[in-house]
């Protein structure tokens, strides 16, 4: 998939280190965040003391939030929190979109991969701020829904969870996989970010519909027929999951179990998923018929509504969840770049909410006296400015707690927003390949060469422009196209700047030093009709001379059909002809994220000198 | 989720896929990209004046971009062969060999990031090279895919979009010669039914020759360009002919004569003929068919007196000393022979390779082994090419 993948180590140091800072200064925002709310939240109550006391009087909640709604909401609260912490592992940042992303669209159609190949590139080009927004994103929808039980703030906090969860459900998951063969519940089908995003929505219905009774046994229909519908594509002849081993290999499962394996973690928990290949490969038949069967059973159970029969079901589900976490989805969170734990645990919650629904449900007419006669406010009178302070006072600490959720939501999401505006990569892309350029400041070294129409140029003649200059082997094969797609793009980038702006590139290949030579280099890059683009060339003394001038070491040329071996150079220029930074200009993986980095390094460069920012 | 789990799906889906699979189409195109009996077919040998020149594919890397192609040269008179491949320019895309009389040019084909056609000249037998050129475009990938014009130096050069370009001495500025559909669209291409174009050459006297394959059945696709006309320059065939595809596998001129190599029917049934003209040509001589039994080529060479070498994809070598002569088959080839090198008398050389080592086995007419002569080791370049 083009773009998505950066090609950067994702243990790469630098990368690893900003994203540690990053997260770091987000956190301690965050932390202000809550006291900044907590304080005005003290000091406004302590200024309105009436308005305190009659939120304390109205404590008392009117109508008892739901077993089952309690039971989704901090249930899945605790699931974002846990999982907007596994963001922030360090190789996060580069590494989700080639090692999470990747792979799991890689068997998808290829519309799906088109779609999240747009997500991934995005990603690969802003690694920090996608990598900290998934962090805060997640933390912050966790703590919305733990501290919003009731209210408006509550449902919100579910809206964001659905639409947060199809975000990921999307882009993360290439929708669950469901788009891709192999499709099967025991490996976390249709997504556990689904889940997620179902029992947000749940949360978010109105008050009116918890109190219905409707509303468990529809919950309960959907968990059933799902359940069945899983247990029918478990079940179907040749999608491989009912022999244990096929033409001496591994079946279906006991091939992804066996696999699952081989990740990195705790050794006693890989030993137990071999077994559990081992016994698969064995008795694939016995174990698929009591996945089905169970499958079955449990998805009647639901469909049939009645308590009396979905309780002990439940617990006997819960047993097979527990099992297939454990043995097939090897936790789900492991091996370093997990970002939940699979689709068991919100399963079972979802499946316990379900239960709950059914068995207690509320009697329709049973709304309590206090809800009927309380007076409600609607939202114009509550963001009416004159009363605002008295509005905060008469807050509860969970409405805080929620605000300041919201907070650290923005916190991460802003940035990311603002990152995705700016069409180019993260300069720390180019940094993380080759460190830092070198700020310095003396005369940059004199050339006079001929550029590819046979024209003369010299330093000197560039005066008055900033010039970016790289030195480029004319039939290098490898990294001179990389870098000359990087100049030309920081042209582009440039926009009207460019005008004060030259892109010089000297020859770098002692064999290959005609002119006949740069103008083919120039069409093979489409810099041919680049008007602020020059390609220097001269004899191979002069050329020698130059490259001794620049301190950069001469061409090798290596026998038996080798290119010629040259470093990977930049340099910038000012407008009086001093240098001005040295950059080191290793292309590294060259993928459009690390040219597109390198492009934003050289007019970022130039741009400073130019007098912006 | 996490990489296990979907890395596992992954593999599962390839796994259920894969008895859904199948080979996508053929490709094709106006000149040849996919040589007719496998993937080296690059792999050659060619006379001059200055010796004998041979071009293999060295690395046994499973990456194609860490295989180099080398050239060795077998300087007349000599029995040794030695390394001379042009230094300072990446060659795993391939090297095509053009002799330019008094010198020998290579032009390297494209690879990675480079797209056009960088040229190198030596006139003193390989161990000096002098950049020249380059060609702006891509140069197809068939072993005569380069010739020079005798006397002139002039070079014509078959592209991969099938266009045959031309340029003098120096070869910055080229013009084109003609173009797979014009050639096509001439009464000689309309005759043959032109559908791709696999060799260029220059007869003797100096008149460019292209050969392609016809889809007209009895038709070998070899033109001459006089004057500005093209006209059908390829031999009659024999009427057990008439109904096979033609395939012009290779086109040369040496020492005076113009070799093809044509290729008639298809699968099982093909046959290999080799053919020659004096006179560019007007006539030819056909050689009797050489059964190639469903085995395509994977290497052509040609050597003095008009002789030619050729491997087929069953491992099996055969020669032919030239017009008038029969094929006959050379011992079992050596392990890893990617092409001979037909000397004089029936006599050749079996250049074999194994990762960065090349062997030289040479075999005498009438032997029925051959004997190792020569090892040569070369310094691969691993990893130089990205």
């Amino acid at each position: 998939m083009p773009g998505m993948n950066s090609g950067i180590n994702v243990s790469n140091p630098i990368v690893v280190a900003a994203f540690k800072a990053a997260l770091v200064h987000q956190g301690l925002i965050a932390l202000l965040i809550f006291a900044l709310l907590g304080l005005a939240w003290v000091t406004v109550r302590i200024s309105f003391p009436a308005a305190a006391a009659t939120r304390a009087q109205a404590t008392a909640p009117a109508l008892a939030e739901p077993a089952w709604r309690q039971v989704l909401r901090i249930g899945f609260g605790v699931l974002w929190v846990f999982d907007g912490i596994l963001q922030a592992q360090p190789k996060m940042a580069v590494g989700l979109p080639s090692q999470v992303i990747e792979p799991i669209a890689a068997s998808s159609p290829r519309w799906v991969q088109q779609v999240v190949n747009w997500a991934g590139t995005n990603w690969s080009y802003h690694p920090m701020q996608a990598g900290a927004a998934s962090v805060w994103i997640q933390v912050g929808i966790g703590i919305w829904l733990l501290a919003a039980a009731r209210g408006p703030l509550s449902r919100l906090a579910g809206l964001a969870s659905v639409g947060w969860g199809l975000v990921v459900w999307v882009f993360g998951e290439s929708f669950g996989g469901i788009f891709a063969p192999g499709l099967t519940w025991l490996f976390g089908a249709p997504g556990a970010v689904l889940i997620y995003a179902v029992a947000g929505a749940l949360i978010a219905l109105p008050e009116r519909a918890w109190r219905s009774p409707w509303l468990g046994r529809l919950t309960t229909a959907g968990i059933g027929l799902f359940l069945v519908g899983m247990a029918v594509l478990q079940a179907w002849p040749g999608r491989g999951f009912w022999p244990g081993t096929a033409l001496g290999q591994p079946g279906t499962l006991a091939g992804m179990t066996g696999t699952m394996a081989q990740t990195p973690q705790p050794g006693f928990l890989s030993a137990w998923v071999n077994a559990f290949t081992t016994f698969d490969e064995a008795h694939g038949f016995a174990v698929n018929l009591v996945v089905v069967a169970a499958l079955a059973v449990a998805g009647a159970a639901f469909l049939s509504g009645r308590p009396r029969l979905i309780g002990p079901v439940l617990a006997g589900f819960a047993v097979l969840c527990v099992a297939d976490w454990v043995l097939i989805e090897d936790l789900g969170f492991l091996g370093g770049l997990g970002t939940d734990p699979n689709s068991m645990v919100p399963m079972v919650l979802l499946a316990t909410a379900g239960y709950l629904a059914v068995a207690r449900a509320p009697a329709a007419a049973a709304e309590p006296a206090a809800a009927q006669s309380a007076t409600p406010v609607g939202w114009r009178e509550r963001l009416r400015v004159a009363d605002a302070p008295r509005a905060v006072a008469s807050a509860g600490i969970r409405s805080v707690a929620s605000a300041g959720a919201i907070g650290v939501i923005i916190l991460g999401a802003a940035p990311m927003a603002v990152a995705q505006a700016s069409p180019v990569a993260d300069t720390i892309l180019a940094q993380s390949i080759n460190g830092s350029s070198n700020q310095v400041n003396f005369p940059a070294p004199a050339f006079s060469l001929t550029d590819q129409d046979g024209r003369a140029v010299s330093l000197v003649s560039l005066r008055g422009n900033v010039v970016l200059l790289t030195f480029l082997d004319d039939t290098c094969s490898v990294d001179c196209p990389l870098i000359a797609q990087e100049f030309r793009q920081a042209g582009q980038l440039l926009g009207a700047d460019a005008a004060r702006v030259d892109l010089v590139a000297i020859n770098y290949n002692p064999l290959d030093i005609q002119v006949s030579y740069l103008q083919a280099f120039d069409r093979q890059e489409g810099l041919a009709g680049v008007p602020n683009w020059l390609y220097l060339t001269g004899t191979l003394a002069q050329l020698e001379q130059v490259w001794s001038r620049y301190s950069i070491p001469p061409p090798e040329i290596v026998p038996a059909g080798s290119m010629i071996a040259h470093g990977d150079y930049a340099f910038v220029i000012d407008q009086a002809g001093h240098m001005r930074q040295e950059l080191g200009f290793d292309t590294g993986p060259g993928t459009q994220a690390t040219k597109s980095s390198f492009a934003a390094e050289l007019t970022d460069a130039a741009r400073q000198l130019l007098g912006h920012s | 989720m996490r990489a296990g789990p979907a890395a596992a799906l992954a593999l599962a889906a390839v796994a259920l896929a894969a008895g859904c699979g199948s080979p996508g189409p053929a490709a094709s195109g106006p000149a040849a990209e996919a040589p007719p009996g496998g993937a080296p077919f690059l792999a050659t040998s060619l006379v001059t004046g200055a010796g004998t020149w041979a071009v293999v594919v060295m690395g046994g890397s499973v990456a194609a971009h860490n295989n180099f192609w080398q050239l060795f040269a077998r300087p007349a008179g000599s029995s040794t062969w030695q390394l001379a491949t042009p230094p300072g320019t990446a060659d795993n895309g391939g090297l095509v060999l053009a002799d330019a009389g008094g010198s020998l040019i290579t032009g390297f084909r494209p690879s990675q990031y480079l797209t056009y056609t960088p040229l190198t000249l030596t006139s003193d037998g390989g161990r000096a090279w002098s950049s020249t050129g380059p060609l702006d475009a891509a140069l197809a990938n068939v072993p005569d895919a380069l010739a020079a014009a005798p006397g002139s130096g002039t070079l014509l050069a078959l592209l991969t979009d099938g266009t045959a370009e031309l340029a003098a001495p120096g070869y910055t500025s080229w013009t084109t010669l003609a173009t797979q559909r014009s050639l096509a669209a001439t009464a000689a291409g309309r005759r043959c039914g032109l559908q791709d174009l696999t060799a260029a050459a220059f007869a003797p006297a100096g008149t460019p020759l292209l050969g392609g394959t016809c889809g007209h059945p009895g038709t070998a696709g070899i033109f001459a360009d006089t004057g500005g006309t093209w006209h059908a320059a390829g031999p009659g065939l024999p009427a057990a002919l008439a109904a096979q595809p033609i395939q012009v596998l290779r086109l040369t001129s040496t020492a005076g004569r113009t070799v093809a190599l044509l290729e008639a029917g298809t699968g099982s049934g093909a046959s290999l003929f080799a053919a020659w003209s004096p006179d560019g040509g007007s006539h030819w001589t056909l050689s009797p068919p050489l059964p190639l039994r469903g085995a395509g080529l994977t290497s052509a060479s040609f050597g003095p007196g008009g002789s030619a070498a050729v491997i087929t994809a069953a491992n099996r070598g055969q020669i032919i000393t030239g017009a008038g002569a029969s094929w006959l088959p050379l011992p079992p080839l050596p392990p890893g022979t990617a092409t001979l090198a037909p000397g004089p008398g029936g006599t050749a050389d079996a250049l074999a390779v194994h990762g960065g080592t090349l062997a030289v086995w040479q075999h005498v007419p009438g032997g029925t082994t051959w004997a190792k002569v020569q090892v040569v080791n070369v310094p691969i370049p691993y990893g130089s090419s990205g």
